[in-house]
């Protein structure tokens, strides 16, 4: 009796605990303060955020992972950038290249196995040939290319990527950044100035006192002022001590040099500084990943709560929801706090936002009806949406907003409206889902669950309705701001209705009756389907002023989830067992 | 008899298999109109699937078609009535009901605006450089043929015909002007090319059209395509022949001939509207991002001069901030010429205010029928419980 008071507790903290274990910064490496180096703040992509998280983005587009094996060991995406851009020699043996497509395995002479990463140096011999190719492919139209092309221009990308960031702090195959700053003035090395200028991903040199907060220059850019006359900018010097430290493996050297430019940073910028650590805690504790593993241990333990010890397990998976709640909460929280923006900017935290929302309501159900049944919705769809969300994130997911999107008023009402309406038409469904399998699984169904599990479902459409329905609107009325008309059925307006009308059907069809508990049940496994239409199909037409990208693979992972969403409005149709003989059949 | 009839009409109309099969069918036809957008784009769908009574259709390459399919504006018409007619047959005029009085009359009114702006929202443009002055809006889906009498410096004349007249008459008279057109030949749109020595020669005989080639096209709907209107036409003064002109929005430089002094040039350009007021661009400015080409911001700074009211005051036209001005709306919409050039996009809807005004409608609406019920089923378990 005591170990079910007790039991979700200890799970609960202990999940806390290690969630938070994960924030902690790493340790030094080998003697390398690597954690020094990597959150100090440079300027990309037009924000400020520290080196870690250029490093990790970059990786993930490369790569497609955060980390990279190598040799028997797992390097960190910060070893692996500062190998690039301080010893590439190194950094070009290591596998970081992503290839699936047999088309572009074949150009370069390989042939598909189970490894599919490859160096540098493997690719190096065929990199004209791929940049003949990626070139002759880039003219046409993204959404017209061959599955070869996009594969091909895909790769030359990512090349070009790791070459960029190679090429940023100091040029690949020369003797290095203290010799360029030497010989500063020289007529000849003008060049290679503006070759580095040029190649820069990211600009490290913070602005000086007096300067406009968005100054940040590039080495390159700070060589060719060197060049120009202008006094060198401070952090050149510390910035090619660290550089040649590890390019020959100086611990020692390499701390002074960080803790150097640390300083000088700290001095010049202060606010820049506090932020990339702030952001770089964010990306080590990794929230919305640690929520997906807290969610799936609690869906796991409903499960098997349902066959063993339920008044044990129901509480302790409840407890674990709770806490994979509150961590995916403290990430929302903290990226609404490092971005200054409403929950809502992008693709990605769309996702990240669908699954918090249904994971609240879900919340909200268990302590409404217990059973268990919310905790088992809120969990898969909180596990569902985050794995989508993985999936979504494509380089910085805290991009700038286009001027279109650049409004704080909007994106917390529209968008953030609309996107609860998404997440409710989704529990919805899961919860349908639920009912259907319950109904086919449970050994005894109580008709009381089936009336609870209707009664959640219908509740959770209201909701919905009332928030896809204002979400629209709104929507609407910022279209009517910004472009002149309030409703123009351009896709992803034309998305948005459809839920609005799914939502009114089922509603309708309760209220006369023309649909009972089962009928209810099927739309509203299919309400999963117009959903996800409305969410992902919209941006895979690539046409309208809303499209935020094409995207190719996750068109089969939508087929797919259609396809399962069909098979079980089936399943909900059938009656119970109908795949057992009848007993009157048995007996003739 | 009839009674019986109509009684079985009215609970048709009134009934909620309707409004199911209703919204079913609306479905399909946002559907429709939205997969279509890829090849007719948006322009050409909503007008196919959405402003129209039926969705027509005929085999490809024949001249028949027909109705396959209810359209946008017959199935809203249908909702609308189902929606009046439901509201007044079911719904007291009880407390209870209220939230669900308010939603349908919100609906009705959301439904009525787009109605509203389907039929008399206006969409042009305004182009504008850095210090230009501009008293006219254009409308890119509507062309006309412009004989502007350009003799006095300090003004204009303009004879405007539209494009679509040109199409049905052949001989048309100015009126105020001593011109008479012969139209020779109109293309709505049409491909414009150098004429080579092997093609056949022109049957225009003044300015560049001797020197064109013209292919009669497919008229487009597509907003990123533009229809290459051109006409060949006969300006005629007192029975004497100026020539024959080809006039094509696909040409540039200006033509024009004399008639007694007077210089008229011919063009064929967007469809203009004269406003009593004018907008001076003072300055346009475009941010980008530090290090990126992602757009930060766009704006104009104009200047409004109305001198019948003797107005003139700056305002700052930016994203999400647009300007209302005598029942026009002006918003920053695109930008050109190394960032010297801003369009606005300029709308004319006087429906404007009704999905505002239906929006809260039908939101405190639905708020409050969810809490009346969510009230009457706290209390049915607590009855259960007690």
């Amino acid at each position: 009796m005591k170990l079910t008071k007790l039991l979700p507790w200890i799970v609960g903290v202990s999940a806390l605990v290690l969630a938070l274990f994960a924030a902690m910064p790493q340790g030094k490496v080998n003697g390398f303060d690597i954690n020094g180096f990597a959150k100090m703040p440079v300027l990309e992509g037009g924000r400020v955020k520290p080196l870690d998280s250029v490093a990790r983005n970059s990786l993930l587009l490369i790569r497609g992972k955060q980390s990279v094996r190598f040799e028997g060991k797992t390097l960190s995406a910060d070893q692996w950038v500062l190998d690039l851009m301080f010893r590439p020699e190194v950094a070009d043996r290591q596998p970081v290249f992503r290839i699936d497509d047999p088309d572009v395995l074949g150009l370069i002479g390989m042939k598909q196995t189970s490894n599919a990463y490859f160096s540098f140096e493997t690719l190096g011999p065929h990199i004209d040939e791929l940049e003949k190719q990626a070139k002759a492919a880039q003219p046409i139209d993204a959404k017209k290319r061959t599955r070869f092309q996009s594969a091909v221009v895909n790769l030359y990308e990512r090349i070009y990527l790791y070459h960029r960031l190679k090429n940023t702090l100091q040029l690949a195959g020369t003797p290095g950044l203290a010799v360029q700053i030497q010989a500063v003035a020289v007529p000849q090395a003008a060049e290679m100035h503006s070759a580095l200028a040029q190649l820069a991903l990211f600009r490290m040199l913070p602005p000086l006192a007096g300067q406009k907060e968005d100054a940040w220059q590039s080495v390159g850019e700070a060589l060719e002022a060197g060049a120009m006359g202008q006094p060198l900018h401070p952090g050149l010097q510390p910035l090619s001590r660290i550089a040649a430290a590890y390019g020959a493996q100086d611990a020692a050297a390499f701390n002074s040099g960080v803790t150097e430019f640390q300083s000088l940073v700290s001095s010049l910028r202060p606010g820049a500084m506090s932020h990339a650590n702030n952001e770089i805690t964010f990306n080590r504790a990794q929230p919305f990943y640690m929520g997906m593993i807290i969610y799936v241990l609690a869906l796991l333990m409903i499960f098997v709560s349902w066959l063993w010890k339920p008044d044990l397990l129901q509480p302790t998976a409840f407890a674990l929801l709770l806490v994979g709640a509150l961590v995916h909460t403290a990430g929302l929280a903290f990226r609404i706090i490092l971005q200054g923006r409403p929950p809502v900017t992008n693709l990605y935290s769309s996702a990240v936002f669908v699954g918090w929302g249904a994971v609240v309501l879900g919340i909200i159900l268990e302590r409404l009806y217990k059973k268990g049944f919310g905790t088992a919705v809120a969990t898969a769809a909180g596990f569902g949406s985050l794995i989508v969300a993985q999936h979504l994130a494509e380089g910085d997911t805290m991009e700038m907003m286009r001027a279109v999107l650049d409004s704080n008023f909007w994106l917390a009402t529209h968008v953030v409206t609309i996107t609860i309406g998404y997440s409710g038409t989704f529990l919805a469904g899961a919860i349908a889902i639920a009912y259907t399998l319950w109904k086919h699984i449970a050994p005894d169904p109580d008709p009381e669950t089936g009336k609870a599990l209707v009664s959640m479902a219908y509740g959770i459409i209201c909701f919905s309705l009332l928030f896809s329905f204002v979400g629209t609107v709104l929507g609407g009325i910022w279209a009517d701001q910004s472009w002149g008309r309030f409703w123009g059925w351009d896709p992803k307006e034309n998305g948005a209705l459809f839920i609005v009308l799914w939502n009114a059907i089922i509603l309708h069809a309760r209220w006369s009756g023309m649909a009972r508990d089962r009928g209810i049940m099927t739309m509203a496994i299919f309400g999963n389907v117009i959903t996800s239409l409305s969410w992902f199909g919209v941006n895979m037409l690539g046409v309208g002023l809303h499209s935020y990208g094409f995207m190719d693979s996750a068109f089969y992972a939508l087929s797919i989830f259609i396809a399962t969403q069909l098979l079980l409005m089936g399943l909900c149709m059938m009656p119970r067992r109908f795949h057992f003989t009848k007993p009157s059949e048995k007996k003739a | 008899m009839t009674n019986k009839y109509l009684l079985k009409a009215w609970d048709f109309i009134s009934s909620f298999q309707l409004t199911i099969v209703s919204l079913a069918l609306l479905m399909l036809l946002v559907l429709f109109c939205t997969l279509a957008q890829v090849p007719l784009g948006t322009y050409g769908a909503v007008n196919m699937y959405m402003r129209s009574f039926f969705v027509w259709w005929g085999p490809e390459g024949s001249t028949w078609i027909i109705p396959v399919f209810p359209g946008g504006t017959l199935v809203g018409l249908i909702l609308t009535l189902n929606l009046l007619a439901s509201t007044f047959k079911r719904l007291q005029l009880t407390w209870a009901k209220a939230g669900l009085w308010l939603v349908h009359i919100g609906l009705i009114l959301l439904v009525s605006a787009e109605f509203v702006s389907a039929a008399l929202q206006v969409d042009d443009r305004m182009a504008i450089e850095q210090g230009q002055t501009v008293n006219f809006v254009e409308n890119s889906r509507s062309m006309e043929l412009a004989i502007v009498d350009v003799t006095d410096p300090n003004f204009d004349d303009v004879f405007a015909v539209p494009a679509t007249l040109l199409a049905k008459s052949k001989t048309i008279a100015l009126p105020g002007s001593p011109i008479t057109l012969n139209v020779k030949h109109y293309f709505p749109n049409a491909e414009l090319s150098n004429r080579g020595p092997m093609d056949p020669p022109s049957i225009a005989t003044m300015g560049v059209g001797p020197s064109v080639k013209i292919e009669e096209r497919a008229i487009t709907s597509n907003e990123n395509e533009m229809n290459a209107t051109s006409a060949f036409i006969e300006p005629v003064i007192s029975g004497r022949s100026y020539g024959v002109w080809l006039a094509s929005i696909a040409l540039g430089a200006p033509q024009s001939f004399t008639h007694e002094g007077h210089t008229y040039v011919i063009s064929i350009r967007p469809t203009r509207h004269y406003l009593p007021y004018a907008l001076t661009l003072k300055k346009f400015s475009h941010d980008v991002y530090a290090g990126t080409d992602i757009p930060k911001n766009f704006s104009s700074l104009v200047q409004i001069s109305n001198p019948s009211k003797g107005e003139a005051r700056d305002v700052l036209i930016y994203m999400n901030q647009p300007l209302r001005y005598e029942g026009r709306t002006f918003y920053q919409a695109s930008f050109g010429k190394g960032d010297t050039l801003s369009i606005l996009q300029v709308v004319k809807n006087p429906g404007w205010l009704l999905p505002y005004i239906s929006c809260v409608l039908v939101t405190v609406g639905l708020l409050v029928h969810f809490a009346i019920m969510l009230r009457r089923s706290l209390k049915r378990r607590q009855e259960k419980v007690s």
